[in-house]
């Protein structure tokens, strides 16, 4: 299982950079804000990862943690910034 | 206003709208456009191979495969896979019916989903293969991807001997597999190799099973044992009207003796034993004298494997008693395919030096006149059932994946 946390580890880092490349960083992240989207695509694929092992077995844990962290840079952050600006505007 | 400061006004209003537009352009960069599909591709291809079942399955496939063609497990299944328990049971022992159970299982409980475990139970060929190396592999590359594989194995196949009511050992092996902690009774298919395609056959149209089987999987199995030994007795195969030269190897002459050796008179076994020994390659025919002693029956057996009449094969197929001709026709899938129901699953090696390719032919075509549900695929890569593991690169690609979308109907149920 650390071999495979290792792995997910890896994949979640290069989907984190892939979603910075595809620039789906909330505008309002200025600084440090890449280094945000790298840290949640790392946790997003262990949580992916530990998941699909304990749901679907190990063979499918990397599957999964591949797709939970692709949805966990996509949706986290616009979910982030926006309970961020209600929590300023309230 | 006038028109002229009205056109002025619609003009700014332009420019003013025009600008985000070409701003958003200008931030769809090629990289970042890029970096988005492959994103999407990840998606996609993640979710498919874990969520849906068909994915699941190929997942195992595509790790099944190269354990097949490498006859070692590959590293992703060696990281990601299952530790294995081997169970070694023996049904029935030392009566008629006993059977020889491996169980090859993980040794963790199933996973929330899909549930309960699938089971293949493997029916090896003649001879004990319990400790081949390639179906130790295949039973232990099976285990790890959370599939139950059990080897059963009999006294007469382990005595190179093909016999009816053989299939009763692989419906006590069913029967114990639904009950098998774990298992999903609804997920237990059949994979047979050689001549081991009886038993499974057998077991397939039993009533007590044959509505539970999920598949029936046969790797160069036969048909009917009278055309066999047509081919054996000609040295030849007939594909789609074509007759071509097919040399048998001397198990398969063995196998054909052994298994109606003891309707021969015992001075008939002993000849008939001598010439067709356990052997790498046939021995040297039996002199004209000792020919001369066997009975009409032994000698017309005699030259049908030897192959040194082709031309009266026919005439010696008749000479048989008509108690053996009704073994032969007993020991023949042929004679019980209209009663099994599971879909069946056809390989065979184009090449197959023990049971010739015109075997699997004559299985799809009592199938399709059936309309029984059934596949078949054709290979160049095995050496009978083994997979030849000195195949080239080019049969590897041309093979692999119709191999993959056996292996992936095949791992489907438990999927």
């Amino acid at each position: 299982m650390l071999i495979l946390s290792l792995l997910w580890v890896v994949l979640g880092l290069i989907i984190g950079a892939l979603a910075n490349a595809a620039k789906l960083r909330p505008a309002s992240w200025k600084s440090r804000g890449w280094l945000a989207m790298l840290g949640l695509g790392v946790l997003t694929a262990l949580l992916g990862g530990w998941l699909g092992a304990w749901l679907l077995s190990a063979l499918f844990a990397t599957a999964t943690a591949v797709w939970v962290a692709v949805l966990g840079v996509a949706l986290l952050p616009r979910l982030i910034a926006w309970c961020s600006a209600r929590l300023h505007t309230g | 206003m006038d028109r002229n400061q009205l056109s002025t006004k619609q003009e700014s209003d332009a420019d003013a709208s025009a600008k985000p537009v070409t701003k958003a352009r200008q931030n769809w960069t090629p990289g970042r456009v890029a970096a988005g599909i492959i994103l999407i591709i990840l998606l996609c291809t993640g979710g498919f191979l874990s969520l849906f079942p068909l994915g699941r399955a190929f997942t195992r496939s595509a790790l099944l495969l190269p354990a097949l063609l490498s006859d070692s497990a590959p590293a992703p299944l060696v990281v990601a896979g299952d530790p294995v328990r081997v169970t070694h049971l023996t049904l029935f022992p030392h009566t008629s019916r006993t059977a020889y159970l491996d169980i090859y299982e993980p040794a963790t409980p199933p996973p929330p989903i899909p549930g309960g475990r699938e089971v293949i139970i493997d029916v090896p060929g003649a001879g004990d293969n319990r400790s081949v190396p390639q179906l130790v592999n295949l039973s232990r590359s099976l285990a790890q991807e959370g599939i139950i594989d059990v080897n059963v194995g009999t006294p007469a196949l382990f005595d190179y001997r093909v016999e009816t009511q053989e299939g009763a050992a692989v419906v006590e092996a069913f029967e114990l597999m639904e009950h098998w902690p774990g298992v999903n009774p609804q997920h237990i298919g059949i994979i047979t190799f050689s001549v081991g395609s009886l038993s499974a056959y057998e077991a397939a149209a039993d009533p007590h099973i044959r509505d539970k089987i999920a598949f029936l999987a046969i790797l160069g199995g036969y048909t009917d044992i009278t055309s066999l030994l047509h081919d054996v007795g000609t040295r030849s195969q007939t594909i789609n009207g074509k007759t071509e030269r097919w040399e048998p190897i001397a198990t398969t002459a063995y196998v054909l003796y052994r298994s109606v050796s003891y309707l021969f008179s015992p001075s008939d076994q002993k000849l008939l034993q001598k010439a067709f020994p356990l052997t790498t390659s046939f021995p040297p025919p039996l002199p004209a004298a000792k020919v001369a002693q066997l009975s009409p029956v032994g000698a017309a057996y005699y030259h049908l494997l030897e192959g040194d009449q082709p031309d009266r094969v026919n005439q010696n197929i008749a000479a048989l008693t008509p108690q053996m001709k009704a073994l032969l026709t007993r020991l023949s899938p042929l004679s019980i395919i209209s009663q099994v129901r599971p879909p069946i699953y056809l390989l065979h090696d184009r090449n197959d030096p023990a049971i010739p390719y015109s075997q699997a032919l004559e299985m799809v075509a009592a199938l399709s006149r059936l309309h029984h549900p059934y596949n078949f695929t054709t290979y160049t890569i095995f050496s009978h059932v083994e997979i030849n593991l000195n195949s080239s690169l080019l049969q590897e690609l041309s093979n692999g994946p119709r191999l993959l979308g056996v292996l992936t109907r095949v791992v489907l149920p438990g999927s």
